[in-house]
């Protein structure tokens, strides 16, 4: 017989590392063209850190995605952003490419309102125009910059961010690790066979609160990957470890999901905004997978009405629950 | 004006065209003409001393250029981002993967010929493989200052009162498995020397990490070591710790050529990190209203022969224990042990995932006694602004958790059917 259920799965992931100094640095070339070039130590390893860090420097220079190239990860070229690891490069990293860009973002301004004899503090920089009080005032970004060369003034911008955390008392474990945290909830809907004791996940509605979303597709990206490996985690996956060896290391024998096993997931963001993130950012990186399996054990438990307390909820364990459950009911 | 131009857009990644064209250059995609391909010895006995290293006929095998063992490594023989405990090349086991040798040959087939002709010799010591074992008062030492590596405590009012009084109180003892990351793309890198300067490129989710413990076991300051990130196809927590790069450096700096190295598969899975299995003991007290009153919870987490996250992992377990819940009391207690099985180490989520398994049941559990929904439980516990957490940190801002929830429950609502409104 197939049994459906339900089960939520909440979760709250600090951003960055625990109770520890982590912090990032980077640096922003603004060059003679209105174009530039950041230099962040941040890792890509596919979450999409690069495309972040340039829609960030973009932003704060007010010129166009296509306008920046970012440098990452070379220790000959790029300053220390810690690890890509805790949730941590768009906020931790996002904030340093933005003050390092807001640095060399004050020179053109500076220059402009002297230029302009504008008062600098009402004047933006925006699509390589300078704006003053909503309307463009009559210089492009690039003739700002073409009088800072003139006078010897090169735009270069550094920042670094740490954030805010205090260490933990040993012995109670009180204070401040983390500056901020992200929240999720999913809930999953499941199909579970009783006779072979195979869960199929149908669907999963994945609710994620990033702070803002930088690059909405790339938060959702997160989403749904996070979700494959939280399928896994629940249903499939486990070295399997005799005599401290290790019996299955391939993925002829190590299990993971594959297109098939995923269900169909809905990605959801909501934006409670950090004041002290980058354009209001936190981070999705490991809160994507967090709650999923916890979701999917209590769908299956909703299913059968049975709970199981040791994961991976695989076949096995799902048959033998559900005969240890009918035989303590024939006692 | 206010209104963003470019963050808040889905803007196309920045190294798309790259990675769909093939066009990126991976670890292993690196060609430098006159590379060495280097191969690992590792280690089949779970825990002992090596004895002696005898690689003489490994160096009569045509290509082979040199075999390096412990005694080869000219700094400090340890790595580790949170503990030092790790050698590059081991004088002494501790899991069935320890790296004893490491060979340079012209050509991979030499290399892996070489492999099977150095002759290892280790006097054996009892292996430990389950956390009770190891923190037994008697064990083998597996590290000098004890088999408990870290114990992390949250503890915040009076728990046991609160546990003696509270109308309903839920036990469980959970157990969560060991996992593999199963990025794409395997560890993999080169290495060569420029004008004095030892260049790694390599797949990492940390350069100035790497930089930092290349330098330490190379015995090279730092700025003559420069580490360039290889295109890395998924990391997931397992390219934090040193895998090849002490390798690549080493052979590179001592020979003078450039050399590359590849895991297989069943090395990647073997040698490097896993998530850590937990057994966590986890105690919840609700009032009649469902409101949490306290919860307690005993947390060990296997982090077999090195340390790697183990510690972060283990805190962030802690720290995270009750869920996104405001709960007035706590204590909890984390402990992060060594065995000698395969090592455990960051992997997506530290620790997290294992405790939200934990704590979400939970949180069933008690909606179940108390004839609560699971919605309407977390409804009445979620974290506000204003909220204390756990480690008494108090939220004063971009505290979503109950706008996932909502949102949550009102898409389930639409979108799976079979819901009928509530969870039961």
């Amino acid at each position: 017989m197939k049994k459906r259920g339900y089960g939520i799965g909440s979760m709250w992931y600090g951003i960055g590392s625990t109770a520890a100094t982590n912090p990032s640095g980077a640096f922003v070339d603004f060059l003679d063209d209105g174009t530039a070039i950041v230099m962040s130590g941040c890792a890509d390893i596919g979450q999409g850190s690069t495309t972040v860090l340039a829609q960030i420097a973009a932003e704060t220079l007010g010129v166009g995605l296509e306008d920046v190239v970012v440098i990452t990860a070379d220790t000959g070229m790029t300053p220390d952003s810690g690890p890509s690891s805790a949730s941590r490069q768009t906020y931790i990293s996002g904030n340093a490419v933005r003050l390092a860009a807001e640095k060399a973002r004050e020179q053109v301004i500076a220059k402009a309102a002297e230029m302009l004899d504008l008062d600098p503090g009402e004047i933006r920089l925006r699509d390589g125009q300078v704006w003053y009080e909503e309307e463009p005032a009559g210089k492009t970004m690039i003739e700002v910059i073409a009088q800072c060369r003139g006078e010897g003034i090169l735009t270069l911008g550094h920042g670094t961010f740490n954030p805010a955390t205090t260490k933990l008392d040993p012995a109670t474990g009180q204070g401040v690790p983390y500056a901020t945290y992200a929240f999720a909830t999913q809930i999953a809907e499941v199909e579970v066979d009783t006779e072979t004791g195979i869960v199929e996940v149908k669907k999963i509605v994945a609710a994620h609160d990033v702070g803002a979303a930088v690059n909405p597709q790339n938060v959702e990206g997160q989403i749904e990957g996070g979700c494959s490996m939280g399928v896994g985690y629940a249903l499939l996956e486990e070295v399997v470890v005799d005599g401290g060896e290790i019996k299955n290391p391939g993925l002829s024998s190590y299990l993971i999901p594959t297109a098939l096993d995923m269900p169909e997931v809905f990605p959801m963001i909501v934006e409670a905004q950090e004041p002290s993130g980058p354009y209001g950012a936190k981070g999705v990186g490991e809160p994507a997978l967090v709650p999923t399996a916890a979701a999917i054990a209590n769908a299956v438990a909703d299913a059968l009405g049975i709970r199981l307390y040791d994961l991976p909820l695989t076949p096995e364990r799902i048959v033998a629950a559900i005969k240890a459950a009918a035989s303590s009911q024939h006692e | 004006m206010s209104e963003t131009c470019v963050v808040g857009k889905s803007a196309p990644r920045v190294d798309g065209p790259a990675k769909v064209s093939g066009k990126s250059q991976y670890g292993a995609d690196i060609d430098i003409p006159g590379a060495l391909f280097l191969k690992v010895l590792r280690s089949k006995t779970p825990h002992g001393m090596v004895k002696r290293i005898d690689v003489a006929e490994a160096l009569k095998i045509p290509g082979v250029v040199r075999v390096f063992t412990h005694a080869d490594v000219p700094g400090e023989n340890s790595y580790g981002i949170i503990v030092k405990d790790q050698p590059a090349l081991t004088d002494q086991v501790r899991f069935r993967g320890d790296a004893l040798a490491l060979v340079a040959a012209e050509t991979e087939e030499a290399a892996k010929q070489a492999l099977e002709v150095i002759k290892v010799e280790i006097e054996e010591l009892p292996p430990l493989y389950d956390v009770w074992s190891a923190m037994a008062e008697k064990a083998q030492a597996i590290h000098a200052k004890g088999n408990i590596l870290t114990v992390s405590r949250v503890k915040k009012g009076d728990a046991a009162a609160a546990l003696r009084t509270a109308a309903v109180v839920v036990s469980r003892r959970y157990t969560t498995q060991r996992v593999e990351h199963s990025y794409i793309e395997t560890e993999a890198g080169v290495a060569y020397m420029d004008n004095g300067i030892l260049v790694i490129k390599a797949g990492t989710q940390n350069p100035h990490y790497d930089r930092r413990d290349v330098s330490r076991v190379l015995g090279l300051p730092m700025h003559k070591v420069r580490i360039i990130q290889a295109a890395t196809g998924g990391g997931f927590g397992g390219k934090l710790d040193i895998s090849v790069q002490c390798f690549l450096g080493l052979a590179a700096l001592k020979l003078g050529r450039p050399v590359r190295m590849v895991y297989d598969r069943r090395e990647s899975i073997a040698a490097t990190g896993k998530r850590h299995p937990f057994l966590v003991e986890y105690t919840s007290a609700a009032d009649r209203e469902g409101k949490l009153l306290a919860v307690k919870a005993k947390i060990i987490g296997d982090t077999g022969a090195y340390a790697s996250y183990g510690p972060a992992t283990l805190n962030r377990a802690a720290v995270h224990a009750t869920g996104p819940y405001e709960v007035p009391n706590v204590d909890i207690e984390a402990l992060c042990v060594y065995t000698n099985n395969p090592f455990s180490g960051a992997m997506r989520g530290f620790g997290t995932p294992q405790m939200a398994f934990a704590a979400e049941s939970q949180m069933d559990l008690l909606a179940q006694e108390l004839e609560l929904t699971p919605l309407e439980i977390r409804r009445r516990n979620v974290l506000r602004p204003g909220s204390l957490t756990a480690t008494g940190q108090r939220l004063d801002h971009s505290v979503g958790i109950s706008a996932t929830l909502e949102a949550a429950w009102e898409k389930a609502g639409r979108v799976m059917p079979g819901l009928g409104g509530e969870v039961k």
